[in-house]
């Protein structure tokens, strides 16, 4: 009997391993042929069949994969590109390992491994942006609180405990705010985002620099039920519908996605004292406000720019490349690469818009080009 | 007496060799890992001592500041590292998930050999079995969608009502994303593997015995209990052992429901924890990017530690079954 229902187990489970097989190869099979029509329609470039194996963030994640995947194959058919979100920690650390080209990171490197690894690069590739969402039932849909970093770091050090706390209701005259706990939800994995948002504490709350600073994963205040942590983009946006009362950070790429689970997001204070929301044009101010600071190797925070309209939490999408790259691969990365920051390519509008990205400030591509340039030099 | 062919004496050694290497890969890997995870995790072992185990303090430093030196290791500014949160969370976690998991996998074992028959026991076996084969990220996921917003809104709120009795399960409840949900989800991926061996076990057991109590007048309950069960002892520990090694080093679905705890240890069954397996997995990545790599071997060594703990816990049941294996056996002879 028992040997009975062994075999049938066996079986059945050797069924599901043959069919998930089979649609794998069937998969690839088309890829190829769909790889062959493109080459005999292009009539044949010169260069050689390239792979460019990207990984890491899961803010940019949705850039690659949804938009400029399939826009490259019309330029150089014979590159192929695989994108995966991993999170930026796995980004970098992969791209100084040498497991993939193309490391996707909202974090730059620190000095530290800057030295450790001298023949990595930081290329921005477009500008980004962070938002700070909530799940408050009653509140209104087009209804965005005021918040500032100084309150979300005594909110995440379990300073403020309540919704309805003196000093959130001084930043929102008017507003019922709710006599309910606060549940803060950060990322627990490695991750671009907590850089960010960390970032944006450090600068607006002395405890929180001393005591926490800022990276891809820091030493959380341990406030117990009132932290919680989720895995990536998705793990937070989910935590977040589930948990009444919640407040959280997601990166600006699942902003359509969050907002139609009901989530709200606040309008956060910037350097000048104002409380802006992440638009195109606020993002864009940012970005520009910081253009001219930019160092030729591009590793820089634009957290808190100054001026009126600057949305606080704006940064460089960074492709993490080691400039040690032979022939062929150099060449395909730079091209790519260079097409990727191109205005009229992979930097336009069609591709920006729907991920909510903003294209690099005009002074600051040519510092990428130069960057790239050093590819295979 | 029979020619032996060359080939024949070929093949023999062929034989001799394979099995050989085969038998003896088991050993080499375990010897070769633990060799790897100790010497990754020495200059932790430098940096941290046994603060290592009892700190409370996970911190990979200031990796975007300057570099420090203390017991002769590099390390970013303020790095320091106490793994108790991690390991109290495997350790609260897998106990949870055994005091769930053993008695619903036993009943239903007892089911499986004694009380089903046909196609019945043919489908339930099939069904225990692709319980055990349910990849632990869609556990995971199901635990985060589902589980633990009912842990939050129904299980948790009816618990707090034993907070009167034991402080343990007071609340409050929070997102349900805790200690309570890890066990849970821990138990139900255990379930499987307990029940596969003991229903084998059980089957085991002489029919005679059986009859033979059933023709002294015992009850069902009695023949299990007082039968079969004693005969299957040694086999029942091994088994609860093998599921808590599997609870322990479980990683995926824990991590996605355990809220991730950071530096603070569970003060009730609802708070958020931490396995030592999900902070390697979680933190490897923002490890790798320490530039003098001892956040990595601080993991290792968490690693090491984990490796220890399913040692140990294997040889408490080992021990277990030792002191009380005597007893048993001639209680059955009898």
């Amino acid at each position: 009997m028992n040997q009975v229902v062994k075999w049938i187990s066996v079986t059945a489970s050797a069924a599901a391993l043959i069919s998930v097989v089979g649609c794998g190869t069937g998969a690839g099979n088309n890829a190829t042929n769909a790889n062959n029509a493109t080459n005999t329609a292009g009539g044949g470039t010169s260069s050689a069949q390239v792979t460019l194996n990207e990984t890491g963030s899961s803010l940019l994640y949705p850039l690659f994969n949804s938009q400029w995947i399939s826009a490259y194959k019309s330029v150089d058919p014979n590159v192929t590109i695989n994108a995966a979100s991993t999170g930026s920690g796995k980004g970098i650390s992969e791209a100084v390992a040498g497991t993939v080209q193309i490391g996707a990171s909202d974090a730059y490197m620190s000095n530290a491994l800057m030295s450790a690894n001298p023949s990595m690069l930081n290329i921005p590739l477009a500008v980004s942006a962070q938002q700070v969402m909530y799940n408050i039932p009653g509140l209104g849909a087009d209804k965005h609180l005021n918040l500032s970093g100084d309150v979300l770091a005594q909110i995440y050090m379990g300073e403020i405990k309540k919704w309805n706390d003196p000093k959130i209701a001084a930043l929102n005259p008017g507003v019922q705010l709710p006599n309910q706990p606060i549940t803060a939800i950060r990322r627990s994995d490695a991750s671009g985002d907590t850089f960010l948002f960390t970032q944006y504490l450090s600068d607006s709350n002395s405890e929180w620099k001393s005591k926490y600073k800022y990276s891809t994963q820091i030493s959380w205040p341990a406030i117990g039920n009132s932290l919680i942590g989720a895995t990536g983009n998705a793990g937070v946006v989910t935590e977040l519908a589930n948990t009444k009362y919640s407040i959280g950070y997601v990166g600006i790429s699942w902003l359509d996605k969050a907002t139609a689970k009901g989530l709200g997001y606040a309008a956060l204070k910037n350097h000048d004292g104002k409380f802006v929301l992440p638009t195109k044009e606020n993002i864009q101010a940012a970005a520009n406000a910081e253009a001219d600071k930019v160092p030729s190797d591009e590793r820089i925070s634009l957290i808190d720019a100054p001026g009126a309209n600057s949305y606080p939490i704006v940064n460089f999408e960074y492709a993490i490349v080691n400039s040690k790259q032979s022939g062929d691969m150099a060449s395909a990365l730079k091209k790519f690469l260079k097409w990727a920051i191109d205005p009229k390519g992979g930097n336009s509008a069609q591709y920006m818009d729907p991920v909510h990205f903003l294209p690099l400030p005009a002074s600051v591509e040519p510092k990428s080009e130069a960057q790239i340039n050093k590819i295979g030099g | 007496m029979r020619k032996v062919s060359s080939a024949s004496k070929t093949a023999d050694k062929v034989f001799r060799v394979a099995t050989g290497l085969c038998a003896s890969s088991p050993v080499l890997f375990l010897v070769a890992i633990g060799i790897v995870v100790f010497i990754e995790s020495v200059p932790s072992i430098k940096f941290m001592g046994w603060h290592f185990l009892t700190g409370t303090q996970w911190n990979l430093g200031d990796m975007y500041g300057n570099l420090e030196v203390k017991n002769g290791v590099s390390a970013p500014a303020g790095a320091t590292y106490g793994a108790l949160p991690y390991i109290v969370g495997t350790l609260a976690s897998s106990v949870i998930a055994l005091l769930i998991a053993v008695p619903v996998a036993i009943f239903t074992a007892i089911i499986l050999a004694y009380r089903v028959r046909g196609p019945v026991k043919t489908v339930l076996s099939i069904l225990v079995e692709l319980l055990a084969g349910i990849p632990s990220v869609v556990f995971g996921l199901w635990g985060v969608i589902v589980l633990a917003p009912w842990v939050a809104q129904f299980f948790g709120p009816l618990l707090t009502h034993l907070g009167v009795v034991i402080p343990f399960f007071r609340g409050p409840v929070g997102t349900g994303m805790g200690l309570l949900s890890s066990g849970l989800i821990l138990a139900l991926m255990i379930v499987p593997i307990i029940t596969a061996t003991t229903r084998d076990l059980l089957e085991q057991v002489p029919i005679l015995y059986r009859e033979g109590g059933i023709g002294l007048g015992m009850t069902n309950w009695e023949v299990v209990r007082k039968i079969c069960l004693p005969y299957v002892k040694d086999g029942l520990i091994g088994a609860v052992a093998l599921g808590w090694g599997r609870a322990m080093g479980e990683t995926m679905a824990v991590l996605m429901v355990s809220g991730s705890a950071i530096n603070y240890l569970p003060h009730s069954i609802f708070s958020p924890i931490s396995t030592m397996a999900a902070v390697i997995a979680d933190q490897l990545d923002s490890a790798l990017t320490d530039a003098t790599h001892l956040a990595v071997h601080a993991l290792a060594e968490l690693a090491l530690v984990l490796m220890l703990l399913t040692l140990i816990t294997n040889f408490l049941a080992r021990w277990l079954v030792h002191r009380g294996g005597q007893r048993v056996r001639s209680g059955v002879r009898a």
